[in-house]
């Protein structure tokens, strides 16, 4: 059990709202994309969960212990999380043995015991042979391997993932997102994950949360989000949209031209009707 | 349920804050009370007489043509370092950094290491180089020109300006270089695919967008020069060529009331001339963001000099042989010759000098008190430069800044301001009484040497991404577990040069420890000066040898250390 529980969130910089009032509970082995564009506080977010930065009001609950709140604060490296930043995050110092070892060595568990387990998580992240490579001597795509490696080696509740794929090259980026979502379902741990990328949010989510400007625009499933956009952002954001004005009444949107477009909506009077290009029918 | 308050305690916001609040104000607190005070008080005298504000003080030393002279000849020598050392620069950078010339890195690491040798070496050698009588080199060139008499004199206001130019030219050396490898080398590639020749490219784009740090250069060798002591006093004192710095040290030696008073409206006005090409630097530098600092590791695009090449590195040796390998070597040749009229040869050779320097009880004594008193200052002053990049790279604490402001107003104030300002308010009158102890020596290298330190450390500090402490948090490390595992090895080599780029100059430090020597605890620097002027030319030369085998293996060390990435 690994569920997540925001309260009634919120994050001021000084005087400045970046995330405005929030409430949601991620469930425990779920896949959550928090998908916007940049600056609309996905990341703040997540570093929030994660225990790098403190939100303002409300109450940050991992399962049952509460690990941010009124006047609790458990800081990161108690919060038994793991995290893939979007620079990788890999110390050049130590090579890649070294470096996925070292949450194991911060919980002092037995050496052959870490070296089982750091060959077992290498093995999942196909780095095995690379194991006392410097992170030098590794691409971009091995890098990000071993920052998933480290994340994952000390069996944490939930992994959080910063834009993991972005400084990778479009193919590389397409094998990357299934091999995260079948790590995700081998581990069966609870995902939140921060992208600007729809294609990733709809692929790999079981449920997205879109983001604009600190405010939540809509939570739901991917096909949801793209079928249902909540406003004009949502469904500018996800997918192929126009948009056109007009009169909605029974059954059909009479546009400003006097054409009419017949329609299922529930809607009445002015409307703005998003059109996606596959739904278009021409006879 | 409130559980596991306990945990809290690792990031309480309030204490934190506290904690980097109490640091701001240490550091500040040092700084105000061993920099700023002193000088506001050394302003203050010299504008305050009995019957309050007055420039009577500014009036009286201006009325002897000697002070006149002095000033005249302060902003002679140092505006015209400054343009030669440009001049000298520029092409330099642009041909080490730039181009295919042979040997690169080679004359890189060896204009560089300049930087840390003592200037008054460079005027001990050519004191003995350009003697107009009986110099090795004003002979040479007689000879081989057949000229009647010798071409140089050395105890001129050319000379002076000679010695201070090929002595501060690496300081303009190194500010270019450091912005023309962070200039992005596509705005160059723009300008020749635009058709723009090599040549035109230098001087469309690359000078034009260089010009800020070109000034800023020029600007730091006018200021460094114009508060040099060592050389004028070492070349000027027998053409009796004064300097604003001489005056100052000579009035300060009358002992009197007056002659201190004389002194520091003397210092104002240095103070005044440095402050205001201080602000001029920093206006021009802070307009400076058109100049393009692109990512990492962007490879600087290599110009091919072509038929010039050879030609052209032929230049720059005899430049090298000239400024840097025929000075030092005078000055290692020195030490060995018996006889200072006779060139070195297997007659003419001792090594009586060098048994001087390791026996003589005088002489090992002031190299302890340098050893002390630098090591004290590097030591200090890095966990100053530690904290202070700390602070300014991965905190948002309130005034954190004012520090840092601090210490780069400390290390642009002219070091014979420094001692005088220490000297003033640091002898009883305000109830600390530090002089005659090697503590003013300690404080007097920290004002002026912290900012070297401090940038070192604050460029690696911010070269570590936050990130890689958040993943050692995240890990399950504690943060100071992180630091200890990520962050301390990564900055561990910059933190060591930094250690000795406050050790080297404090060790040798000449200017300062004129003002601030007691018998106890008379430095190296000092020593050397001594035996140059008054006792034996020889024992000096074989300190500064010593010196230079100094400064030649920390820069190795360096090297070794930081893998090429930190060297001077």
């Amino acid at each position: 059990m690994s569920s997540i529980t925001l309260t009634n969130i919120t994050k001021y910089y000084g005087d400045v709202q970046v995330i405005q009032t929030f409430s949601e509970v991620f469930s425990d082995k779920e896949f959550i994309t928090l998908l916007g564009p940049s600056g609309c506080g996905k990341t703040t977010m997540l570093r929030m969960i994660a225990g790098f930065e403190r939100p303002t009001t409300g109450e940050i609950k991992i399962d049952d212990k509460i690990v941010s709140g009124l006047d609790v604060f458990v800081p990161p490296n108690l919060r038994n999380i793991g995290m893939v930043f979007q620079s990788y995050a890999v110390w050049p110092h130590m090579n890649v043995f070294n470096n996925v070892a070292y949450p194991l060595k911060i919980q002092k568990v037995a050496k052959s015991e870490i070296t089982t387990r750091v060959e077992n998580i290498l093995e999942a992240v196909h780095l095995s042979p690379y194991i006392s490579r410097m992170p030098n001597e590794l691409s971009g795509g091995q890098q990000q391997r071993v920052a998933l490696a480290r994340a994952l080696v000390s069996n944490p509740r939930v992994l959080l993932l910063d834009e993991p794929l972005s400084n990778l090259d479009a193919k590389l980026r397409e094998t990357m997102r299934y091999e995260i979502k079948d790590i995700q379902k081998k581990f069966g741990i609870t995902v939140v994950y921060v992208t600007h990328d729809q294609t990733e949010a709809i692929e790999m989510s079981d449920r997205v949360i879109v983001f604009n400007r600190g405010i939540v625009q809509q939570v739901d499933t991917p096909l949801n989000i793209y079928s249902h956009p909540a406003n004009e952002f949502v469904a500018d954001f996800i997918g192929k949209v126009s948009f056109v004005h007009g009169r909605a009444s029974d059954g059909y949107i009479a546009l400003d031209d006097g054409q009419k477009i017949s329609c299922n909506g529930r809607k009445t009077g002015d409307v703005i009707a998003a059109v996606r290009p596959e739904s278009v029918t021409v006879f | 349920m409130k559980s596991n308050r306990s945990h809290s305690y690792l990031l309480p916001p309030t204490s934190s804050l506290n904690i980097k609040a109490a640091l701001i104000v240490a550091i500040a607190a040092f700084l105000l009370l061993f920099n700023v005070w002193p000088m506001s008080y050394l302003i203050f005298r010299s504008f305050v007489g009995e019957g309050g504000f007055t420039l009577e003080t500014f009036k009286r030393i201006y009325t002897y043509p000697l002070n006149w002279n002095a000033l005249r000849n302060t902003l002679i020598t140092a505006g015209l370092s400054m343009v030669f050392g440009v001049m000298i620069a520029f092409p330099l950078a642009w041909l080490v950094g730039r181009t295919d010339m042979y040997g690169r890195k080679f004359f890189r690491t060896l204009f560089v290491m300049t930087y840390m040798v003592p200037p008054y070496v460079g005027a001990m050698a050519w004191l003995r180089l350009l003697n107009p009588r009986v110099g090795t080199m004003n002979v040479f060139l007689a000879k081989l020109f057949g000229l009647s008499e010798n071409p140089f004199n050395i105890y001129t206001l050319g000379g002076l300006i000679w010695v201070l130019t090929t002595f501060y030219y690496p300081y303009a050396f190194i500010t270019i270089s450091r912005a023309m490898e962070k200039m992005d080398p596509s705005l160059e590639e723009a300008s020749k695919i635009s058709g723009a020749s090599p040549l035109r490219t230098v001087m469309t784009v690359t000078f034009p967008i260089m010009l800020p740090s070109i000034v800023a250069a020029g600007l730091l060798v006018f200021v460094s020069a114009a508060s040099c002591y060592g050389i004028p006093s070492i070349i000027g004192a027998p053409g009796q060529i004064d300097t604003i710095t001489t005056r100052i040290i000579d009035y300060v030696y009358v002992g009197s009331a007056e002659g201190l008073n004389d002194a520091t409206a003397l210092a104002v006005s240095l103070m005044i001339i440095g402050n205001l090409v201080l602000y001029v630097s920093t206006f021009i530098c802070g307009s400076r963001q058109y100049v393009t600092v692109s990512g990492k590791s962007t490879r600087p695009n290599i110009v091919e000099l072509g038929k010039w090449r050879v030609p052209v590195t032929i230049l720059v040796t005899l430049f090298a042989l000239v400024v840097v390998v025929i000075p030092f070597a005078t000055v290692a040749m020195t030490s060995f010759t018996k006889n200072l009229g006779k060139p070195l040869s297997s007659t003419n050779f001792t090594t009586r000098y060098w048994n001087i320097l390791l026996t003589r009880k005088g002489i090992l004594d002031t190299a302890k008190n340098s050893l002390i008193a630098a090591s004290a200052a590097a030591t200090f002053g890095i966990i100053i430069s530690c904290v202070m990049a700390w602070l300014l790279t991965r905190t948002k604490a309130k005034g954190r800044q004012i520090p840092d402001f601090l210490i780069t107003l400390g290390s642009g104030t002219p070091s014979v301001v420094i001692a005088l300002a220490l000297i003033m308010t640091m002898s009883g009158r305000f109830g600390i009484n530090i002089y005659n102890t090697l503590t003013i020596m300690i404080v007097a290298y920290m004002v002026k040497y912290l900012l070297m330190g401090m940038r070192t450390v604050v460029s690696a500090m911010s070269q570590i991404h936050p990130s890689l402490e958040e993943a050692a948090l995240i890990s399950g490390a504690e943060w100071q577990r992180g630091f200890w595992d990520v962050t301390l090895p990564l900055i561990a080599p910059s933190v060591v040069a930094g250690w000795f780029l406050i050790f080297m100059p404090s060790f040798y430090e000449l200017t300062m420890s004129t003002l601030l020597y007691s018998t106890d605890t008379k430095t190296i620097g000092y020593e050397l000066f001594t035996y140059q002027t008054y006792h034996s030319q020889q024992t000096a030369s074989a300190i500064a040898t010593g010196i230079l085998i100094m400064v030649v293996a920390v820069n190795w060390l360096l090297n070794k250390l930081t893998k090429g990435e930190f060297s001077i």
